[in-house]
């Protein structure tokens, strides 16, 4: 049995509050490894959750049950900033015996980060990752993208398979859960719901995210195209996203 | 011998350039013929078998473009596998769909359901009630269930015909009239049920294959 001390990595998921994550980085290190457990990192499906999971979720039970005698703590985002089976991941993490530290980002705590990213002119994928990294590291960056006008815009989440950002052009601009994460306001449901009219948008969800019902409703009033995908993106996918775009 | 093709899930339409000949075939002996080889294709057979691919829902626009000559139209196209709709307002696109997953496979569907039950759809009532086509297999659990508790197969396909047309009304935005793309064209009943809701004009098979000819040098 691997001993607590031998473990040297922490684990996440959502936004955490910075104040929790500075907290189990001091505890354990400040150069233990963090790992966003979100991320689809080939870990073997553990068939725990059912088939209709959110493929985000899956990724955080997955990765934490095959990663167990590595993990030092998962610090899990439980709160209006994540999403019911988040917190529904965190307690059967829990039962199985992990150690969890809960998260709730109040609004108290909400930021307020200038988008450099989310209005930038940058390849879409990258600008997503640059954001995601803030919850580790919040330190501006050194040299923020251009600031450009939308041709277009990404609604949502990183999505599981990365595939499906690159008919993106440089010049989108992201919005939904995305944008929220840069400005440093998980659960800012105002500001999630933010969008430029007449900027023609993808609305993007993984399947069985409870977010799907904001995506629909935003997509309709705004014209834009709904997308969702379980797991691995397909070729109609992309083909659908390609048109919207070319032919927006 | 120039041809392009609309390679469709489950039907490929043909065009031979030279002759103005069209094959529909289905995409099931597709697969098993050597020369097929295109000089432009779309659909999801289409992307290994041609020298210059399409994406289905431009060749659909575009060629719902050369034969519709209004301003402001919807046209849905609806296969075999899903469903895909285009709106133009000034003969721009104002709002375009493709319904991939739940909703869609009921082209599909309604051909096994057809073939097993032995169906004229050319004389087939269209049904008051409907069944929710939530997806193709949905959609044949009720009418299964239909068929065991009493109702007719010819009641119970064209109910479920009725829950396809609600989904493709839907899916369109509830226009007050509907070109119509894909093998629904020669449905009599579906025409005949999509009228109950709004004025529908079929264009026929050929949709994609238009839109393909801008292709063509």
């Amino acid at each position: 049995m691997v001993s607590q001390s031998e473990k040297r990595v922490i684990g996440y998921f959502g936004f955490p509050r910075r104040s929790i994550l500075r907290g189990i980085r001091e505890r354990f290190g400040m150069d233990i490894e963090l790992v966003d457990l979100d991320i689809d990192i080939g870990a073997p499906d553990t068939g725990i959750l059912p088939a209709t999971t959110c493929s985000i979720i899956r990724n955080i039970i997955d990765n934490s049950v095959n990663m167990k005698d590595k993990l030092a703590v998962v610090v899990a985002a439980v709160g209006e900033g994540k999403c019911d089976r988040g917190r529904h991941a965190a307690e059967i993490l829990k039962r199985m015996g992990l150690e969890v530290t809960e998260s709730r980002f109040p609004p108290e705590e909400f930021e307020n980060r200038p988008l450099q990213y989310s209005t930038g002119r940058l390849p879409l994928a990258e600008k997503i990752d640059s954001i995601m990294r803030s919850i580790v590291d919040p330190s501006p960056p050194g040299e923020p993208p251009e600031r450009c006008e939308p041709t277009h815009g990404f609604w949502g989440v990183p999505p599981n398979d990365a595939r499906i950002l690159e008919f993106f052009p440089d010049t989108t601009h992201i919005y939904g859960w995305t944008r929220c994460v840069e400005a440093g306001r998980p659960g800012d449901i105002d500001l999630e719901c933010g969008i430029d009219n007449g900027v023609p948008t993808v609305y993007f969800t993984q399947s069985f995210c409870a977010k799907q019902d904001l995506a629909h409703y935003l997509a309709e009033r705004s014209r834009g195209l709904l997308v969702d995908c379980h797991r691995d993106v397909n070729d109609s996918i992309l083909a659908k996203i390609e048109a919207f775009i070319r032919l927006s | 011998m120039a041809r392009i093709a609309d390679c469709g899930s489950t039907w490929t339409k043909i065009l031979d350039l030279e002759s103005d000949l069209i094959e529909i075939i289905q995409t099931k002996e597709l697969v098993k013929r050597a020369d097929a080889f295109f000089e432009v294709a779309t659909g999801h057979s289409g992307r290994i078998r041609c020298s210059k691919y399409k994406n289905e829902l431009i060749a659909l626009a575009e060629g719902g473009l050369r034969l519709v000559g209004e301003e402001d139209f919807s046209l849905m196209d609806v296969g075999g596998r899903d469903i895909k709709f285009v709106r133009f307002v000034g003969r721009k696109v104002d709002k375009l769909d493709w319904n991939l997953a739940c909703g869609s496979t009921t082209g599909a569907t309604v051909e096994l359901l057809g073939g097993y039950y032995d169906i004229d759809f050319e004389s087939l009532e269209p049904a008051d009630k409907w069944i929710n086509v939530t997806c193709g297999v949905f959609g044949m659990e009720r009418v299964l269930e239909h068929i065991s508790t009493g109702t007719t197969p010819e009641e119970s396909v064209a109910m479920f015909l009725h829950g396809v047309v609600r989904n493709v009304y839907d899916f369109a935005g509830r226009p007050e009239r509907l070109y119509l793309s894909g093998g629904f064209c020669d449905n009599h009943c579906f025409l005949r049920t999509i009228e109950k809701y709004c004025s529908v004009r079929a264009l026929g098979r050929t949709v994609p294959l238009e839109g393909l000819k801008g292709e063509i040098t």
